[in-house]
């Protein structure tokens, strides 16, 4: 439930329930202050018929009133209670039953006493009450329409702010370069949340970039003394009086080397793909680019007895062309490494599909894990970082990779 | 030939030197910017092979200064930053080649080699050894006049041998010179093994002598 339809609620709840009560509270008090005056006028009356009395010594003669109706009745020697009560006045105009408030009370005359009834209508104190609860009714609509707009316009703009930081923060993304900006509220709590809401997206942007530039300095600094082993190695290598076990102790290094090189060179172009250093975009014509890849693997191909098939249909990518290169080596790479002798390869292009799929190890693998970086298969001696750098090259260029098991043959599809 | 290094890694520029200086060949090293400003204007040579990163200055403007002065020097660009912009900045302002450290130093001396062979033999495109003939433009091989069929790769790999003569060259870097350093194919050298087959076989058909030699567990050496 939304901060405001919850606050719309309670604040609508809490008025209409204040308005009610101070409907009932209203009632009662005009009820009581209106009967009280009735009661003035009955008593106001009584003092007429008793002064009457005393007067004429009769009982006085009762005309026909709008709104008043007197009584006397004799009853003997009893004695009557004085009392008000609450009764019911006959309306001969309008020939109804209305509510009314009488006076009971006795006076005495010549020896007898008599009750003395004195009925007033209330029907316009009802009137009066009705048109109270009417106001009230109508007041509780009002401030409901009232508030319900007020919420609409009033406070749904007061927190506009609130909801254009959440879309910021909903778009922040770390790795572009969009930051969340100082929004223009005089509100204190949204400014200050603002603010620091924005400075965290600044510190946590600096933070990553820190730790980008560390992973590509590091790279860096790293290629040097690796530069320096190769040529030591490709030095020792030329020495006339190299043992042949020395000579496979220095066939090992040399491949360590090389693997700590493409580690390097993979975390580098990683973390440039990441930055999104590399920009440079053209239309290449892809079929070409497959013919040479395919071209390039054809000594590795024959050397372990694999066969390709490539069904090739024209087609354009728009990319980087050394990243395509990067991205093709890849993926027939592995269909070269992870493929059995005398295996099969097939590379199909069509417009907006281009698939490589080979066979190997007969077991579908987890596509969710085989592009997470460092993760490879026991018996790989890659880096790891492959088909993580594969998917990468392909989502910065705007195109999707997907791995699936299909006939046998681990497929690997690039929409583009 | 007559070369320059410009590296500031003292053990890289020893490396390159010790693999370089053969009968024929001299091989001058400078480890600092000003060094290598006032060598290039006293000295010409065959081809200088240029750090990009130097402790006091860019190498990219030692370039420029030998551009500016129109000096034919051959230049070769050796840098750690494999950032495309670097290189195409570097070929932009008249290097003749660029590589990436870390490099074999098999590969460094097949660029300089293919860089002084641009520049001196103008219009000659032969590279002969011995009995072995290679036509650069029609990417052709003769042994003794005959000719030879060699796929594309197998061209490149007799022609990187024939840059490296008397050198061992590791496997590895045979591997990255043919199919690029992009490929991981560490695992698998076999590959590289039956193709020196192919080329050795062929050339021995044609009557050439043996001149592939295996250097156990480390790669092959092509050398009388």
């Amino acid at each position: 439930m939304k901060l405001l339809d919850r606050y719309n609620r309670i604040s609508l709840l809490v008025t209409v329930l204040v308005i009610i009560i101070t409907g009932i509270v209203y009632y009662f008090t005009i009820s009581y202050i209106l009967t009280y005056q009735v009661d003035k006028d009955l008593m106001v009356e009584e003092n007429e018929i008793f002064e009457e009395i005393k007067l004429n010594h009769r009982l006085p003669q009762v005309f026909k009133s709008e709104d008043l109706k007197i009584n006397f009745q004799s009853v003997g020697q009893d004695s009557v209670q004085r009392r008000f009560l609450d009764t019911q006045y006959w309306d001969d105009k309008d020939h109804e039953e209305e509510s009314g408030r009488g006076l009971i009370s006795s006076v005495s005359l010549n020896g007898v006493n008599y009750r003395i009834t004195i009925i007033e209508s209330k029907v316009e104190t009802e009137d009066l009450i009705r048109m109270i609860f009417f106001i009230t009714l109508g007041i509780i609509l009002i401030l409901v329409v009232v508030l319900t707009l007020i919420n609409r316009l009033v406070i749904r703009n007061l927190w506009r702010p609130f909801y254009l930081m959440l879309r910021q923060i909903k778009l922040f993304n770390v790795t572009d370069h969009s930051s969340i900006n100082k929004l223009d509220t005089r509100i204190e709590e949204f400014k200050e949340m603002n603010e620091e809401v924005s400075a965290m997206s600044l510190r946590v942007r600096r933070d990553y970039e820190e730790l980008k530039n560390f992973v590509e300095n590091a790279s860096h600094e790293l290629m040097t003394p690796l530069a320096v082993i190769n040529s030591k190695l490709d030095t020792l290598a030329q020495d006339h009086e190299i043992t042949n076990k020395q000579g496979t102790l220095i066939g090992e290094l040399y491949n360590s080397v090389s693997k700590m090189k493409k580690l390097n060179k993979s975390m580098l172009l990683l973390s440039r793909l990441e930055n999104r250093l590399i920009q440079e975009q053209e239309l290449l014509n892809l079929k070409q680019k497959v013919l040479e890849a395919t071209g390039d693997f054809q000594e590795l191909l024959t050397a372990k007895k694999l066969k390709m098939h490539t069904h090739l249909h024209d087609a354009q990518i728009t990319m980087n062309k050394d990243l395509l290169d990067v991205l093709l080596n890849n993926l027939l790479g592995n269909a070269i490494r992870h493929n059995h002798p005398e295996g099969e390869i097939e590379v199909k292009l069509n417009p907006g599909v281009l698939t490589i799929a080979n066979t190997g190890r007969p077991e579908e693998l987890k596509s969710d894990l085989i592009f997470q970086r460092f993760h490879k298969s026991p018996e790989s001696d890659g880096t790891g970082l492959g088909l993580t750098l594969a998917r990468e090259i392909c989502e910065s260029s705007g195109y999707r990779l997907s791995y699936a098991y299909v006939n046998n043959k681990h497929t690997f599809t690039i929409n583009f | 030939m007559k070369l320059l290094v410009v590296e500031d890694e003292a053990g890289l520029r020893d490396g390159i030197r010790d693999y370089f200086t053969e009968a024929g060949n001299i091989c001058e090293t400078v480890g600092d910017y000003q060094d290598a400003l006032q060598k290039i204007n006293v000295y010409r040579y065959d081809c200088i092979i240029l750090d990009i990163t130097l402790p006091q200055g860019n190498g990219l403007d030692i370039l420029q200064a030998i551009k500016r002065s129109r000096y034919p020097d051959g230049v070769l660009i050796i840098s750690a930053k494999n950032s495309l912009d670097d290189r195409l900045q570097g070929l932009d302002l008249g290097a003749d080649d660029y590589l990436t450290k870390p490099f074999h130093l098999s590969e460094l001396r097949a660029r300089v080699m293919a860089i002084v062979r641009r520049k001196s033999f103008d219009g000659n495109q032969l590279i002969v050894f011995n009995e072995i003939q290679l036509d650069m433009l029609a990417k052709s091989v003769t042994v003794n006049d005959l000719a030879v069929k060699l796929t594309k790769k197998e061209y490149a790999l007799l022609l990187y041998f024939i840059a490296n003569k008397g050198k061992v060259i590791s496997k590895n870097a045979l591997a990255e010179h043919l199919w690029g350093d992009g490929i991981d194919l560490s695992d698998n050298f076999d590959f590289i093994y039956s193709h020196i087959k192919n080329v050795r076989k062929k050339l021995m058909d044609a009557g050439s002598k043996d001149y592939i030699q295996s250097a156990y567990g480390m790669g092959y050496k092509f050398s009388e």
